[in-house]
């Protein structure tokens, strides 16, 4: 080949990279949701002469076309390795921890002194009222700092911890943290979700059966029932990448049971699973159908005890290993619960009568707990 | 419309490629034209008809300077257009600093206009000017044709961000040019090698300046704060050096020849030298238009001084209406001034290393002037860098290695080290040599276009920096 043949071969090559992609991107069909992404894509916006010289119309019709660009999912993938490649170790507020870890990033900065104070104080006053178990739990960076990536900054969640066990009695305060700190080289946290897995719950569970007194079920830890081998959960959507997979498991012994599980006071179910979620992206909604702003689960121990639960979805995998030790469980997460809460509980037991544990992740505990008396 | 976008790549470039491969040698023109008034339009659909009224007044006035050659009148049109060409700028970019000045001077409460900055427009003035002083002097033909002038003037390549191509660099070619297969392959590849300092370095370390800009520079360590501006250093010289490699790129597939406007500035050993490399077209325009008509340095030292001061000022503003860039603009002027005194022989003598530093050092903080715009942040972040919030910390001490490598490349990128490899290799007479370079001619462009595509098409982040320019 010649120099021109060189020159011709090279314009060709990049010419045919643009063609190709704008050929195929004009007869790419547009999308309405990207679950990669997790976000509504922008559709084609409307044409109007004062869209136009507003300026909104073209601005619009470029996210349009960037949201609609032919194989979106394959370049943000692309794009993702390259930074990876580049030794980037947090990709859209995730880490890239050890062990195929990955850790949700939470920066100091942006959980304050005040906003602890504040959620404590209301934490204090609900556990004094009620005399409520608290249980918050830490997320995967604080009880797996092994994992994160070196002087990755994490927020560190034992001054919120160290806060809430002041405000609330030390008879009513599981301390999850060092539950979990003892087991954190067991699989306690999914390698791709922000949750804990039934493993972690479960030991918080020993924690919490310790504390209030309760013999704990015995519940086999090799005998769990594997449903989904296949999980990659909401970190990993941030990613996008090949990525080793999460297995989801629960405890045989709490679906050996006959419950009656009612959602919003609407659909009634007999267990506390929904295996319909494992055929979904959101494989972690199947423990007590995803999120819910009550729930009320009767089972058949007759032994008059109920429990109010106030948490986040932390709890979901959680509550199923209460089942032994009630006889009804009343769940209310107050992200979608906007009445007067006291009312509310004291409908279903007295302040004297009624067990009430309240379960969050430090995070959501902080950003989501709220309640009006 | 900018280069680095999908829109760009995948509606605007193919289309007008073909439209403008395929038209008859007269139509071109045309076309051209007609593509650039759309990219222009598509981000300004009311101030392209400011960009056509810049034209046509120059147009007019060219002709009329030629008309009256000899004359005293000549002088009269050359005047006009350099008055309704530096009124408009000042109007829709200084109208309302100069607002605030009298408004801080005075008292009085006068209303600003908040006009938005049509983009380009400090390029496209200049580049007019150029052409009437340059058909005044005599040293550039005066244009006949509306068309040819219209497309010297809008045209998309140069058009939003430089390089400022004078007439006469491009006169010969507004017309009946051919560009050949080399010339082609050559504007691709400078294309796909723009774009990817775009897309891949600038855009991906401005992300780490952004996080740093955004921190309290009251709690910042040593090593976050200059580890921020030196994201900064590179984020701005890589997108700048970038559009600017795009727009010769473009140029050379159209069958122009574009000035070159950087030439690895980051190696100078002096300010004076670090001038000579960066943003070439800019400080050229300066010092044939401004500088030297002022008497340059025949008129003696402190004249020098004086119009050394008067064009950095002028420099700094160009780059905004703001008074960081003022500052930012004589910082420079004083250093220039020293080094023409005395330091610039100092550094003569010294290791070329040494001067190095000492430019970086000063140019470095020239980007604290010119990227933080209050007074307040600009001291805060400079207490930062000596040291006031600590040495270092845990956030810098991660922040810096896990944007160690990026930093690396780009430092690798802005030396003429990979250049000269390819040089060599193009040059080499062995087989293996000729063998590399001919599949590396093929291979690195397509791959940096592919990559630039995922980052574009992911858009996290990707600016357009030259809004107040």
């Amino acid at each position: 080949m010649g120099e021109k043949g060189n020159a011709a071969f090279t314009v060709a090559m990049l010419a045919a990279v643009i063609l190709l992609f704008t050929v195929a991107d004009f007869f790419a069909g547009d999308r309405l949701y990207s679950e990669a992404e997790n976000r509504i894509l922008a559709s084609r916006p409307e044409f109007t002469l004062q869209g136009l010289f507003g300026g909104s119309f073209t601005s619009d019709y470029e996210e349009y076309v960037t949201d609609q660009f032919v194989g979106r999912d394959k370049w943000i993938a692309i794009k993702t390795m390259t930074e990876i490649a580049l030794w980037k170790k947090e990709i859209n507020g995730v880490y890239l921890g050890a062990d195929g870890y990955l850790l949700e990033q939470h920066l100091p900065e942006q959980y304050t002194v005040s906003q602890e104070a504040k959620k404590t104080a209301m934490l204090g006053r609900l556990a004094q009222d009620w005399n409520a178990m608290v249980m918050l739990v830490p997320t995967a960076d604080n009880v797996m700092r092994f994992r994160l990536p070196p002087n990755a900054p994490s927020y560190d969640q034992r001054r919120l911890l160290e806060r809430a066990s002041q405000m609330v009695d030390d008879s009513r305060y599981v301390d999850v943290y060092q539950a979990l700190q003892g087991h954190a080289q067991e699989e306690i946290y999914y390698r791709t979700d922000h949750h804990w897995t039934s493993l972690g719950a479960y030991y918080g569970y020993l924690a919490w059966a310790e504390k209030t007194g309760k013999e704990p079920f015995p519940y086999q830890v090799t005998n769990m029932v594997t449903v989904s081998e296949d999980f990659l959960g909401t970190l990993h959507s941030r990613l996008n990448l090949d990525w080793r997979k999460d297995r989801i498991q629960y405890f045989r012994e709490t679906d050996q049971q006959a419950v009656q599980v009612v959602y919003d006071l609407q659909t009634q179910k007999d267990s506390c699973y929904e295996p319909a979620y494992l055929e979904t992206k959101n494989q972690y909604g199947f423990f007590l159908d995803d999120n819910h702003a009550f729930i009320e689960i009767h089972t058949e121990n007759r032994n008059g005890e109920s429990l109010f639960v106030l948490k986040d979805s932390y709890a979901n995998c959680f509550i199923p290993l209460l089942l032994p030790h009630y006889e009804h469980i009343y769940v209310v997460d107050l992200r979608y619960f906007k009445g007067r809460l006291y009312g509310l509980m004291e409908q279903y037991g007295t302040r004297k009568e009624m067990d009430v544990l309240v379960l969050y992740n430090c995070v959501h505990f902080l950003e989501d707990f709220w309640y009006a008396e | 419309m900018v280069f680095s976008s999908v829109l760009f790549l995948f509606r605007f470039l193919p289309i007008f490629m073909i439209c403008y491969y395929l038209a008859p040698g007269r139509v071109k023109n045309f076309i051209l034209f007609l593509g650039s008034l759309v990219f222009y339009a598509w981000g300004e659909p009311v101030y392209v008809l400011l960009m056509l009224f810049s034209t046509l007044v120059d147009y007019c006035n060219g002709r009329l300077i030629e008309a009256n050659r000899g004359k005293a009148r000549a002088k009269v049109f050359l005047i006009s257009s350099i008055v309704i060409n530096l009124l408009v700028l000042c109007f829709f970019k200084y109208a309302d600093l100069l607002v605030q000045a009298v408004n801080t001077l005075t008292g009085t409460g006068i209303p600003l206009l908040h006009l938005p900055l049509p983009i380009g427009i400090s390029f496209y003035t200049f580049q007019t000017m150029s052409y009437t002083i340059d058909v005044y002097r005599g040293e550039a033909k005066v244009q006949k044709s509306i068309l040819d002038f219209g497309v010297f003037v809008t045209m998309f390549p140069q058009l939003i961000a430089g390089p400022i191509v004078k007439y006469r660099d491009v006169e010969d070619r507004l017309h009946g040019r051919r560009p050949d297969i080399l010339q082609i392959s050559r504007g691709c590849r400078r294309f796909c090698v723009g774009l990817a300092k775009k897309v891949l370095l600038a855009n991906n370390i401005g992300q780490l300046w952004a996080e740093i800009s955004a921190m309290n520079f009251l709690e910042m360590s040593m090593l976050t704060a200059w580890l921020g501006v030196t994201a900064f250093a590179f984020q701005i010289y890589f997108d700048f050096s970038g559009y600017s490699d795009m727009a010769i790129g473009l140029g050379e597939m159209l069958g122009f020849h574009f000035p070159e406007n950087f030439n690895h500035p980051y190696i100078s050993a002096s300010v004076t030298e670090f001038w000579r490399r960066w943003h070439i077209s800019l400080g050229s325009w300066f010092r044939e238009y401004v500088y030297i008509p002022l008497g340059g340095n025949r008129k003696g030292r402190p004249r020098q001084i004086l119009n050394i001061l008067i064009v950095w000022m002028l420099t700094g503003i160009w780059h905004g209406a703001g008074w960081n860039f003022l500052l930012w603009g004589l910082w420079f002027a004083v250093l220039l001034v020293l080094e023409k005194l005395f330091l610039g022989k100092l550094l003569s003598w010294l290791p070329r290393g040494i001067g190095i530093l000492y430019t970086l050092f000063a140019v470095w903080l020239g980007w604290v002037l010119f990227s933080l715009d209050s007074p307040e942040n600009i001291l805060r972040f400079a207490g930062a860098m000596a040291g006031c919030g600590g040495v270092w910390d845990q956030k810098a001490l991660f922040l810096g290695s896990e944007h160690m490598v990026l930093l690396c490349v780009a430092a690798l990128a802005a030396t003429p080290l990979p250049e000269g490899l390819a040089k060599r290799l193009e040059k080499s007479t062995t087989g293996m040599g000729m063998a590399l370079y001919r599949l590396g001619e093929k291979v690195i462009p397509t791959a940096l276009l592919l990559l630039s595509i995922a980052g574009i098409v992911e858009a996290s982040y990707n600016p357009f920096l030259y809004f107040r320019f």
